[in-house]
């Protein structure tokens, strides 16, 4: 196992109050690995420190080659991360913009993502014209238009209704094995964490650790008969048990 | 709620009407509509008062242009250096306090008493009133957007352009309507003083020592329409560019 991401002894207080004591975790490159766990319990915190946004107490963390063009990360409030003055084919340029990229170039790129993920809007009109859900995946094309390596994701098909939800896990799946990037996955739904990573990290709070990593064996790509299937039971199963080791229900 | 628009004037001009028609009032001090559109129409009609609407009209203008000129830049880079904002934010709120018109006496002393001092008065102090709203508007801006940007690797001046002015730009034309609110009352105020012969202020004041009330009334309501539309294109010009307010 190749870990990209390595976090040791991780520490951040909150106002006085200890979020996290020591935190060690691995995240493995070319893998979808899960963050599973309650509201306040450290998760997007721990994201937002290792994209440099958040300063944390002690400890170290290493992002192998880190680069901030081959980084993207999706925000829980996408509405508030898309610009409403740009149409919604200069938003999803705005990155490969800033790396001073051509427009065929750009148009190119956005063309080959929206063909995989069947998605389609009026290009020259504005995000705020556009439903929740599909200003969801409009936020979700920005992030993958620079191809990158490394991939942050916090709740992302929270704000999607169940069809819609499925539909951008299978175009998620599609993206991840058409380009095998790293990926970091927050949710607090066990189907989703179980349906799309290679591994759950299960975090609990008060103060916030890491309780236990399941490996997820099934085998990509996964589809809807996928969530039917045994195999997807038990490991659901064992992130459950995790999970209700430390919340009592 | 549009057709609802007309009711309030025409219904001003009725009691108006009504208040002169039955002489409710010397007629001296509320001379009648009719005696107050007829005069506008006759001014318009014998051509007297375009020299004055265009004095006005380019002094306004030419306030506007200098006002926007220091105000926008120095806004924006004052914002974008929130220590620098703050070291001179009182010094701002102050001048923002300042009535105008206390340093018309001085600024005729360096600028004489021609139209380059009423100009620099208006110019300068809504000039004051830009920065700050500019200012505001660029250390208002919503961080989660700047975030955004700044996590996909863009650099300050990135950000600063392609994030930042644009979370700004409600707040600048906030700052400019006001501005321009406070350029015709500044250039018409100082109109009534010394050292003009035409304006719309300087009418006003004519009017006022021949005692024509009808033409003073007149003069009156011209001021308002001026100040109503420069007022309302900035509104429309405001709606057409920050096309997503509320959104």
């Amino acid at each position: 196992m190749k870990s990209l991401i390595s976090i040791r002894d991780i520490r951040k207080s909150f106002n006085g109050g200890e979020l996290y004591g020591n935190l060690n975790l691995e995240i493995e490159a070319g893998k979808i690995t899960s963050i599973f766990g309650p509201n306040g319990s450290g998760k997007s915190t721990l994201l937002n420190i290792l994209a440099g946004i958040v300063r944390h107490d002690g400890g170290i963390f290493t992002i192998d080659g880190f680069d901030h063009r081959e980084f993207s990360y999706i925000f829980q409030n996408y509405r508030d991360s898309l610009l409403p003055w740009r149409t919604n084919f200069e938003n999803l340029a705005l990155p490969l913009e800033f790396q001073g990229k051509s427009r065929e170039f750009i148009a190119q790129r956005i063309d080959e993502l929206q063909k995989l993920f069947e998605f389609d809007c009026d290009w020259e009109r504005y995000p705020y014209e556009l439903s929740g859900g599909q200003q969801q995946i409009l936020a979700f094309l920005r992030a993958l238009i620079t191809r990158p390596k490394l991939l942050f994701v916090d709740e992302p098909f929270s704000a999607l209704d169940y069809g819609n939800n499925l539909k951008l896990r299978k175009h998620l799946q599609a993206y991840f094995l058409a380009y095998r990037p790293t990926i970091v996955l927050i949710t607090h739904n066990i189907e989703e964490a179980v349906h799309l990573s290679d591994r759950i990290v299960v975090f609990g709070s008060k103060p916030a650790k890491v309780i236990a990593s399941v490996d997820n064996p099934l085998a990509f790509p996964r589809n809807i008969d996928t969530l039917k299937s045994e195999a997807f039971h038990r490991t659901k199963d064992a992130v459950l048990n995790a999970f209700l080791k430390t919340e009592t229900i | 709620m549009k057709k609802y628009a007309y009711v309030g004037p025409i219904l001003f001009l009725l009691i108006w009407a009504a208040i002169t028609g039955f002489h409710l009032v010397n007629a001296f001090f509320l001379p009648s509509p009719v005696a107050v559109f007829g005069k506008l129409l006759k001014i318009f009609s014998d051509g007297g008062i375009f020299p004055d609407i265009f004095a006005t009209l380019f002094r306004i203008s030419v306030s506007f242009i200098v006002a926007a000129g220091i105000g926008l830049p120095a806004g924006l880079l004052l914002g974008g250096f929130e220590k620098a904002y703050r070291s001179l934010e009182f010094i701002i709120d102050f001048c923002r306090s300042l009535a105008p018109l206390a340093v018309f006496p001085l600024f005729m002393i360096v600028f004489g008493i021609g139209d380059a001092s009423k100009i620099a008065v208006a110019a300068i102090s809504s000039s004051v009133v830009i920065i700050f709203n500019v200012a505001y508007g660029v250390m208002h801006s919503k961080k989660s957007r700047i975030l955004a940007a700044q996590i996909m690797g863009a650099s300050r001046l990135q950000i600063f352009r392609s994030v930042i002015f644009w979370e700004s730009l409600p707040q600048i034309f906030v700052g400019i309507r006001n501005a321009i609110a406070w350029i015709v009352l500044i250039i018409i105020a100082a109109e009534m003083f010394v050292g003009t012969n035409v304006g719309l202020g300087h009418r006003i004041i004519d009017f006022q020592i021949t005692y024509d009330l009808p033409g003073m009334y007149a003069a009156i309501f011209l001021t308002g329409v001026l100040g109503y539309v420069l007022n309302a294109i900035f509104a429309l010009a405001e709606r057409r560019i920050v096309h997503w307010s509320g959104k």
